[in-house]
């Protein structure tokens, strides 16, 4: 099977494939501080933090642009996994010199002693990659299935993951839960987890440490990219896809729906959570903030930007937004907002496709105008007509 | 501060005098005058007058602004002292006084004896039982009963004879009985007292009664202790259903704002197809209406002004036409691009939301503004001892008004024949000469502007800032889908249905829990019913 369209896509998967696994940090760790080709750290950390939201958006756009379902809580499961790997990075980030405990802070403060049951065996690294994916697995997977088999669909399905992102993140900005009377102390509510010290007994501020995990974040990239090629070229992307375009047609011949789309709604879920674990050790922290119904649409405005259905539009729209979003914090602090949402109207209006849909939308264009100016340029065959 | 409010309370007491009985002017006179031996009886009728004057009168009498004073014939006067001037004391007429006069009337301060005092503070405390308003007495009565003193225990009872009035009476025996938890003559009484406030439900009389009870096992008084137990459960239960009402009256006043917020939605949305995220943001354009009104109206005519209290009255028309005219210009150059493309509408009015947003912060700050209440919004009505926010009675009509204008608009008019018209099916719709594409801004502008009166309610009961709407947008998405899409009954049902199962669940779980459990409940409700209530009947195979 063929996973690549064309040369040209193979080419610029090696390209960036090169480009990000060996150049990059290369140019990060063997060129000198000042150097004009010197990589920063600084950019490390910024582009290895835009990796995973490409990621983010392509697991969205196995949604959204190959199953037809928009759902507004990707950006809940991407937390979900950066909460799940925050929580090991919490539990090794040392004795804290004013409590002395191992413990969080906001545990400490809150007077526990000992670590609580659900939190306990995150202090393991294995258990807490694999609690990253399989936490907003089951979580998509519970609520796949009851969306699914009431068949719930279209805008009421975003409507509801939205909902769920809301009272998922509205839990997550508490303290304490109280249940039945019992108090459980939960993830750092408004703060969240931060000051990490080590990964894997490796210092989390050093620069090979962050070169590591910038190298983990491209791979992970590229192998999620090549992925997403292989299974929309299968049998599974293709009943996918055909659920896009007629759902009720693919019923009709025979397919339980329900299954295609829960089990597409899972994998994205698990993707979106890796890609969170991976965030989180770059950034140095995870909070509510980030799981709040707003992240999830920005996700939706990256996918919606680079275009939606194809395999590196969403890739596109997270770095070309995240990067305007970067520069024009800092220099229209006032009105960013206001040159992010005409971009995000003006791309709905008039570009359809995205990005990526850009250069087939300006075909007729480009012609139109080349004829023009081949007509003007000879004068003899425009007088002839 | 004292004496302000005195100042204050007295001049308000002046412009309205001319209404007043001059009887008790003439007794005070008297009492400031008499030798003390002649003092008791006038005491006493003035005791009975029940006029709040005499409150008033004594605290400037013992402040010292009171004054006995030779008048131009010879006859003692009283003259009281009120914000900077004088007054005739009997007649209530303004003293045009030269400085040479004002001295001489400084000079002969009168203040009561210390005998006087004593029993005039009786007076004072007593004097509100006999007040015309039922509420002053009833208030004025369970005063007294909670205060415990033995020599009130009388004056109660003597007022009990002549009351008149049910609640009054009601409220007699109880302020009594509390009463006499401390002063029981025999333990029979006691018991009969603790019985008594049992079946009054007395909520001021619980920690009293527990310390009766504590006392009666104490003293192994074990007949005393089971009436005493079972009081305080009867009073526990009755503290616990106005905790149920309570929860329903604020579900309901909360379900009346959603109400109205997510009627502009279940047009937008079901009528036209399109996902309006900006719709919390002319939430938001309606509190800031109400917000810039306040200001305005403030700085125009002064905020103790009655023009000011018109402001709120003046901004809910006025948002309802600042939204609508929005809505209108977005509707014509933007919105119009969108119809029956939902997904894609969800994504260009996050945009337009993000935008509308910041233009709140850069216009009114990031911070929240503070918008007065007009004063008869600010208080509180009570209803068998359920008190209930002005404001929030209001949002409860209000949201009633609203529901019957959507109603009226759609069902009665020939505009709300085209909406329907337009949105069961546009094409024929527009084949049949309906204007569709006017009748789509003018419905477009009216579901906006509905969100923005939602907002002038809102800035009452909560705060107006650049994220109000945020607060709103997800739960009235809701209300909208579990109503059914494009049904107003639906959605009016299910606005309160969520109100009030928010508030039941608040108490029992806390406000976050709560809110989390509703949208858990809204989730396991579309399992059961996917269409929502009343979901939209229709022989396509995609609705």
């Amino acid at each position: 099977m063929k996973l690549f369209d064309n040369k040209i896509e193979l080419g610029g998967f090696a390209v960036a494939g090169v480009v990000l696994v060996f150049l990059l940090p290369m140019l990060n760790a063997f060129v000198p501080e000042g150097s004009f080709l010197h990589f920063s750290e600084y950019h490390i950390g910024l582009w290895g933090k835009y990796i995973t939201w490409a990621v983010l958006a392509m697991s969205l756009n196995l949604l959204w642009g190959y199953t037809g379902l928009l759902c507004l809580c990707q950006a809940l499961f991407f937390a979900l996994g950066a909460y799940a790997f925050g929580m090991y990075l919490m539990l090794h980030a040392g004795v804290d010199p004013v409590y002395n405990t191992a413990l969080p802070d906001f545990m400490d403060f809150q007077g526990y002693t000992s670590l609580p049951w659900y939190w306990a065996p995150f202090g393991s690294g294995i258990y807490a990659i694999i609690a990253s994916m399989m936490i907003p697995g089951i979580l998509a997977f519970i609520f796949g299935y009851l969306a699914f088999s009431s068949r719930i669909k279209g805008v009421y399905f975003s409507i509801l993951t939205q909902a769920l992102t809301y009272a998922l993140s509205l839990f997550f900005f508490m303290n304490t839960a109280t249940l039945f009377g019992k108090s459980f102390i939960l993830f750092g509510g408004n703060n969240g987890l931060n000051n990490f010290g080590e990964i894997f007994g490796f210092g989390i501020n050093e620069a090979s440490t962050k070169r590591f995990i910038f190298v983990g974040s491209a791979i992970l990239l590229l192998v999620v990219y090549l992925l997403i090629a292989w299974l929309i070229k299968t049998k599974l992307g293709m009943v996918q896809q055909a659920i896009r375009d007629s759902e009720n047609r693919v019923r009709f011949s025979g397919y339980s729906t329900t299954h295609y789309k829960m089990l597409i709604f899972v994998g994205a879920a698990m993707i979106a959570g890796i890609a969170g674990a991976f965030y989180v050790p770059q950034v140095g922290g995870i909070n509510a903030n980030e799981m709040v119904p707003a992240k999830s649409l920005d996700v939706v405005v990256w996918v919606a930007l680079g275009g939606r259905g194809t395999k590196f539009g969403p890739v596109i729209g997270a770095i070309v937004v995240s990067v305007i979003k970067s520069y024009a914090q800092v220099e229209y602090p006032n009105s960013w907002l206001i040159i992010l949402g005409a971009i995000f109207m003006f791309v709905v209006l008039f570009m359809p496709n995205g990005l990526a849909g850009l250069p087939k939308q300006l075909a007729p264009l480009i012609d139109k105008l080349k004829k023009k100016t081949s007509a003007s340029s000879s004068p003899a065959t425009s007088s002839a007509s | 501060m004292k004496k302000l409010f005195f100042v204050l309370a007295l001049s308000l007491v002046s412009s309205f005098w001319g209404q007043e009985d001059s009887r008790t002017r003439l007794l005070l006179a008297d009492l400031v005058l008499e030798r003390a031996s002649d003092q008791n009886a006038l005491l006493s009728e003035l005791a009975e007058s029940g006029d709040s004057f005499v409150t008033t009168f004594v605290a400037a009498w013992r402040t010292g602004e009171v004054f006995t004073y030779s008048s131009a014939e010879g006859e003692a006067i009283v003259v009281v002292k009120a914000s900077e001037k004088y007054f005739e004391l009997s007649s209530w007429t303004e003293l045009e006084l030269s400085p040479a006069q004002i001295e001489e009337v400084e000079d002969n301060k009168n203040r009561p004896s210390r005998r006087l005092r004593r029993t005039l503070s009786n007076v004072t405390d007593t004097v509100d039982l006999a007040s015309k308003d039922v509420g002053t007495r009833i208030d004025a009565a369970l005063k007294l009963g909670q205060s415990q003193k033995e020599e009130y225990l009388p004056v109660l009872r003597a007022r009990l004879e002549k009351e008149q009035n049910g609640s009054a009476t009601e409220a007699l025996k109880e302020a009594i009985a509390i009463s006499l938890l401390a002063n029981y003559a025999d333990a029979e009484e006691l018991q009969q007292a603790v019985v008594l406030l049992g079946n009054y439900h007395s909520i001021a009389s619980k920690s009293k009664i527990e310390s009766v009870r504590d006392k009666a096992l104490e003293d192994g008084d074990e007949s005393l202790a089971a009436a005493a137990t079972q009081s305080i459960k009867q009073i526990e239960r009755h503290e616990e259903l106005l905790r149920h009402a309570g929860s329903i009256f604020r579900g309901i006043s909360t379900g009346s704002i959603l109400l109205i917020v997510a009627f502009g939605l279940a047009i937008t949305f079901g009528l036209m197809g399109i996902i309006n995220m900006a719709h919390g943001e002319f939430v938001a354009i309606g509190g800031y209406t109400c917000y810039v009104m306040n200001q305005y109206f403030g700085d125009r005519f002064g905020t103790q002004s009655d023009t000011y209290q018109m402001f709120f009255w003046c901004s809910i028309p006025l948002s309802f036409l600042v939204a609508g005219a929005l809505g209108w210009l977005l509707e014509i150059s933007f919105f119009r691009f969108l119809y029956k493309r939902p997904l894609e509408s969800l994504l260009a009015t996050w945009g337009l939301s993000m935008v509308m947003r910041q233009m709140f912060r850069l216009i009114f700050g990031a911070a929240n503004v503070q918008v007065g209440n007009p004063e008869s919004l600010s208080g509180n009505f009570e209803f068998w001892g359920l008190s209930m926010s002005a404001a929030r009675i209001f949002a409860i009509g209000f949201a009633g008004f609203v529901a019957l204008l959507t109603w009226a608009l759609l069902t009665k008019t020939n505009l709300g024949l085209y909406i329907r018209a337009v949105m069961q099916n546009r094409n024929m719709a527009s084949s049949l000469g309906i204007p569709v594409k006017r009748v789509n801004s003018l419905t477009f502008a009216f579901g906006c502007g509905l969100a923005a009166m939602a907002g002038a309610v809102l800035s009452q009961i909560g705060n107006v800032g650049p994220e109000m709407g945020q607060a709103y947008i997800v739960q009235s998405f809701m209300v909208v889908v579990v109503g059914g899409v494009g049904n107003l009954l639906g959605a009016g049902l299910s606005a309160l249905g969520i109100g009030v199962v928010d508030q039941i669940l608040q108490p029992l779980i806390g406000p976050i829990m709560g809110t989390i459990a509703v949208l858990f409940i809204i989730i396991l409700f579309l399992q059961w019913k996917p269409g929502g209530l009343f979901p939209t009947k229709s022989r396509s195979m995609e609705d």
